[in-house]
């Protein structure tokens, strides 16, 4: 990058004598202002690179702390598949949970933002203020006893709804505000538009609205999913049979280092659980950034 | 008589119902997120609060007796409450700058990137901490610290000659470094999500308005607390407040890098709770609930008071 600055520097000399410091050889400050961020994309790299290698190194590279692998060893992931079928098991748990999840709160958030939005809705002011408040209330945790007996009473402890209904609203307020941000953007008068060409509200919102916040569902596939996909608390408290159990409890219950839970083992266990949110990240960035500049952080 | 009738049309109970029914049409479209909000969210809490007066216990077999204020009372006299809310803080205290002043000054380094590729890149990169999930994040920093195999400690010893393996950190634990490693983790997996939080309001910030700064005279420390400061302060509220809110209510890093045992430095009030209404004895929920509401209580006042430091004050 300091290089592309300097030679456009030495092709245009009068920019430089407006806007660049007087040394015109080296761009100390673009080197600077480069090797600061990657420094800090380097911290965010390494650990996750990592734990990358450690799932592909051998069990004795594992347990000398070296960095990069002196002997490659790529069966750890075939070990896991083969030899440990619960896990495959909890993964499917997982992702039973994390669909209906999304599914469910992307359903709530986008028809309460149109509500809140495009309706004549009387009540909008105490129900947006019930949900922003929520946001500064530890909801989570003091809510959990009580969800704990709900679920009791309903026989809904060790089941997967059980852990997906309690799960919609880990999101819920954020979503149905990040929504209401989109909805925002769109100007009214297309909605009236709309109504004149004799669309019903439900058509209105179908055809002519939905459409228009894409992004934003982009950005409330992709909070949601890291949220159900990771959730431990309530696993940990709702669930204590095995067969139930969900990837984040398997985890961090396993301790590494001995007998069939080697470290390159867990490890690879590791990166089959994350690489799929990284993956669908990398493939939808860029529907998930003009999102979150559209609206999703104007709440 | 038809005189009468017709300016009365339109509050006659029938069309009253017809509009209530057109009106209540837009209920039925916040119906579902209706549903689960009250619920799993207002209910329970409401629920926590009755129980908080109660001596309920859930493995007791006679029925939950209202004791008044009894709960509170004793927990404002737990040691254990107190040292609970104590490391809380201590966390907090230790992350919240951080993890405001990080990424801030990542977000005003990667602002200045001209080329619009390399700066995607950059957000690229730096967010993808926030598409893992905590508890995944927690996992993995259990292992970066580990004693043995963890390389953090490998780093400390055979890259940078700090230490020998027989003094080198233990950083969890029974250790005074638990929290603020912790702490650490914590910065690290926000970094991305809030330097985008920062990077949105700066970009709302005229670039006339720095260009003139500049040709009056004004350095870049000038710039930051004239100009680009004051601009932040309403994302910069928004932060500190929710992330002081998840910061004093953090439990699931405490139950993933600690365990049960009091005199560990991440027994929270957080963990106390979940002990005292899961684990310990015939589950003293209604114990629990006050605690809840106790700590819940001394967030909600720290939020008004963070509210009223950042007031706006034009």
């Amino acid at each position: 990058m300091a290089a592309t600055t300097t030679s456009s520097a030495t092709i245009r000399p009068q920019a430089t004598v407006s806007t660049a410091p007087p040394n015109r050889s080296i761009n100390w400050r673009g080197i600077l202002l480069h090797g600061t961020i990657i420094f800090f994309c380097l911290l965010i790299i390494l650990p996750l690179l990592w734990v990358l290698l450690l799932s592909v190194k051998s069990i004795r590279d594992a347990n000398t702390g070296t960095f990069w692998p002196r002997e490659w060893d790529f069966t750890h992931y075939a070990y896991v598949i083969q030899e440990r079928p619960e896990i495959l098991y909890n993964m499917g748990n997982s992702i039973f949970v994390t669909l209906s999840t999304v599914v469910l709160t992307c359903i709530c958030a986008l028809l309460g933002g149109y509500a809140l939005v495009h309706l004549k809705l009387r009540g909008r002011f105490l129900i947006l203020s019930l949900l922003v408040g929520s946001l500064f209330f530890p909801t989570r945790l003091i809510s959990l006893i009580a969800i704990f007996e709900i679920q009791s009473d309903l026989g809904l402890r060790n089941t997967l709804i059980g852990l997906v209904l309690p799960y919609v609203t880990l999101n819920l307020a954020t979503s149905v505000l990040i929504m209401r941000g989109m909805f925002e953007q769109i100007s009214p008068e297309i909605v009236d538009a709309a109504h004149m060409d004799g669309c019903n509200t439900w058509q209105t919102f179908w055809k002519v609205l939905l459409p228009l916040v894409k992004n934003g569902i982009v950005v409330l596939v992709i909070v949601n999913f890291v949220t159900a996909w990771g959730e431990y608390l309530l696993a940990y408290t709702l669930i204590d049979d095995q067969s139930v159990r969900t990837m984040p409890v398997v985890l961090a219950s396993t301790f590494g280092g001995l007998g069939a839970w080697q470290y390159p083992r867990i490890a690879a266990v590791y990166i089959m659980v994350t690489t799929p949110g990284i993956i669908v990240f990398a493939y939808a960035q860029r529907w998930y950034m003009k999102g979150l500049l559209e609206g999703a952080l104007k709440f | 008589m038809a005189n009468v009738i017709v300016p009365d049309n339109h509050n006659s109970p029938f069309e009253r119902i017809k509009r209530e029914i057109k009106h209540g049409s837009s209920w039925l479209y916040l119906l579902p997120a209706l549903v689960f909000f009250i619920g799993y969210q207002v209910y329970p809490i409401i629920r926590v609060f009755v129980l908080s007066f109660t001596d309920y216990r859930l493995l007791a077999a006679d029925e939950a007796q209202f004791i008044g204020l009894q709960n509170y009372a004793n927990a404002v006299v737990d040691p254990v409450v107190h040292q609970g809310l104590l490391r809380a803080g201590y966390f907090t205290l230790l992350f919240l700058p951080g993890t405001i002043f990080v990424p801030l000054f990542v977000a005003i380094l990667v602002d200045r990137v001209k080329n619009q590729r390399i700066a995607s890149l950059y957000k690229i990169i730096l967010l993808i901490p926030a598409v893992i999930p905590g508890p995944m994040i927690f996992v993995l920093w259990k292992w970066l610290y580990d004693f043995e195999i963890g390389p953090i400690n490998t780093f400390l010893i055979e890259g940078l000659h700090l230490f020998n393996y027989r003094n080198a950190p233990q950083w969890l634990g029974k250790s005074n470094l638990a929290i603020p490693a912790i702490a650490i983790m914590e910065v690290w997996w926000g970094i991305g999500y809030h330097t985008i939080f920062f990077l949105a309001g700066l970009a709302t910030i005229p670039k006339e308005m720095i260009d003139a700064a500049r040709v009056d005279g004004a350095n870049e420390w000038q710039l930051f607390w004239r100009i680009t400061l004051p601009r932040l302060r309403a994302i910069m509220l928004i932060l500190v407040v929710l992330r002081f809110g998840s910061a004093m209510a953090v439990i699931d890093e405490y139950l993933i890098f600690g365990s049960f045992d009091r005199t560990l430095p991440t027994y929270t009030w957080t963990v106390y709770m979940w002990h005292l209404a899961f684990q310990l004895g015939d589950r003293l929920q209604g114990y629990a609930a006050a605690i809840g509401w106790i700590g819940a209580g001394v967030m909600l006042v720290v939020v008004a008071l963070l509210f009223y430091i950042f007031r706006n004050r034009d």
